[in-house]
């Protein structure tokens, strides 16, 4: 199994950890509330070295990355960032992509739902081998910073002008005499980086940035807070929902495929499920009364009849419920309608539109700070 | 299926449509109106589309809705169905006055 450059600074800070596809990774720091807290009101560190990343030369790149993900890699500016994703050659999706186009060269980072050991291979059977590829999961960490404040700690890593980048945008910064690479991304609806970090200065800039965080308020986190944070922003998790939906189609991710590309990897069988028509939808769901749980598979009944289950849940402390996805037959995929759970007299839930809430980043403008 | 469902599905559905084909045109958007999912988001992530775009979205909304979104109010554009609700409840709040 593999084990993050950053286990044992947060096996210090007393976190629990968890194996992710063969990637031991910290599940937990404290307490749900508190890392829920610490993210929506002011900053956490999170170690997301679960993260797969590749390295590509310019050209290389750029031809066998965009023969394998759903996404236009040609189209991406200088700078930018793409996020896509990877299916099979069923069309199932494997991996949720961020690609970068950064410096004469790509950078990949992925979060999938194969083990860790078996991501290389599914690339080199792809045609990886002719592309000149650096694989960075082993050598390097990722630092995951998100929050309302989480520009606090890159602006003071970086400077100022780190406040300009726009979301979906990578940079390059030194620290140490060493090569940082920056992604503006996140899935929380917060502020949110990643840092991706050589192993020779991994130890002291996790210190530094722990210590920017605690100056700011902010703290630890482990990734499980994640799910429920990317739930209420209706961020796709793919360890979630994604895990148990699949067909890219019904998870509503057309927006990650361009549908003009006459090749890549699992082309064949989407263009095929959606020549036949979409006959089920993914949409978010809200409990009526604050205990009623919605546990994973619970199934939802309208009039009498099995019509849908719970895929992916989390209980919302901004709303005061729980939140959900249900995959639905396409003619009740619609916002504003009630059912029962568990049971054809079972508490009443209701389909919702997505994203449920308003996170406090969206109020701020970082280049006007 | 329940008349209220029916007619929630139906008003709703009304709506949807105009929306997605009038989004679809307006932006010169490469996908059908089956391939956008209501929840996907507009600005930013999902669609990715700039302040423009969101121009062209809020006349969009005046012009086929007749609904006025507020300057300040940056929660009406985050999805498609974000953009449905406000359309319903300007509906729904001009039909009660009248």
């Amino acid at each position: 199994m593999r084990k993050s450059l950053f286990y044992d600074f947060f096996k210090q800070h007393n976190a629990v950890f968890e194996n992710r596809y063969e990637i031991e990774v910290p599940k937990q720091v404290s307490d749900e509330q508190s890392e829920y807290n610490l993210i929506r009101n002011t900053l956490g560190i999170t170690d997301t070295s679960h993260m797969q990343c590749f390295c590509f030369p310019e050209e290389k790149g750029l031809n066998f990355l965009d023969s394998l993900v759903a996404g236009n890699v040609a189209k991406i500016r200088f700078g930018r960032i793409l996020h896509t994703f990877m299916a099979n050659k069923d069309g199932d999706v494997i991996a949720d992509c961020y690609i970068a186009n950064n410096d004469e060269e790509f950078i990949l980072l992925c979060e999938s739902i194969i083990n860790d050991n078996e991501f290389l291979p599914f690339l080199l059977e792809n045609g990886a081998s002719d592309s000149d590829y650096v694989d960075y999961s082993n050598d390097y960490g990722i630092i995951g910073i998100d929050g309302y404040k989480a520009w606090t700690v890159v602006k003071e890593l970086f400077g100022t002008d780190v406040l300009g980048l726009p979301y979906l945008s990578c940079e390059k910064y030194n620290f140490e005499s060493e090569k940082i690479i920056l992604f503006r991304a996140g899935k929380t609806s917060e502020f949110g980086y990643y840092l991706i970090v050589p192993k020779s200065i991994s130890q002291k800039l996790i210190e530094q940035c722990y210590d920017i965080a605690q100056k700011n308020k902010g703290g630890l986190c482990g990734v499980e807070i994640h799910n429920a944070l990317r739930l209420e922003g209706r961020f796709f998790n793919i360890y979630k929902e994604g895990a148990i939906v699949k067909d890219p189609l019904v998870l509503g991710l057309q927006w990650m495929i361009d549908f003009s590309k006459d090749n890549f990897c699992g082309r064949d069988a989407i263009f095929a499920k959606r020549n036949s028509g979409l006959k089920s939808k993914i949409i978010g769901i809200k409990t009526k009364d604050a205990s009623c749980k919605l546990n994973i598979n619970a199934p939802i009944y309208y009039n009498n009849k099995k019509v849908a289950n719970v895929v992916a849940s989390c209980f919302s402390y901004l709303l005061n419920a729980y939140v959900g996805l249900a995959v639905f037959p396409i003619e009740l995929a619609f916002s504003g309608l009630e059912f029962n759970l568990d049971s054809e007299n079972g508490n009443i839930i209701q389909t919702i539109s997505m994203p449920p809430i308003m996170p406090k980043s969206l109020s701020v403008k970082l280049d006007e700070l | 299926m329940s008349t209220n469902s029916n007619e929630i599905i139906k008003r709703r559905k009304e709506v949807i449509d105009t929306f997605k084909k009038e989004l679809i045109t307006r932006l010169n958007l490469p996908y059908t109106p089956e391939d956008l999912h209501e929840d996907v988001a507009l600005l930013g992530a999902g669609l990715g589309l700039d302040s423009l775009d969101a121009l062209e979205i809020v006349l969009c909304i005046e012009n086929c809705f007749g609904a006025k979104v507020p300057d300040n109010n940056i929660s009406v554009l985050r999805s498609i169905n974000t953009v449905i609700d406000f359309v319903l409840e300007q509906k729904a709040g001009k039909e009660k006055n009248s």
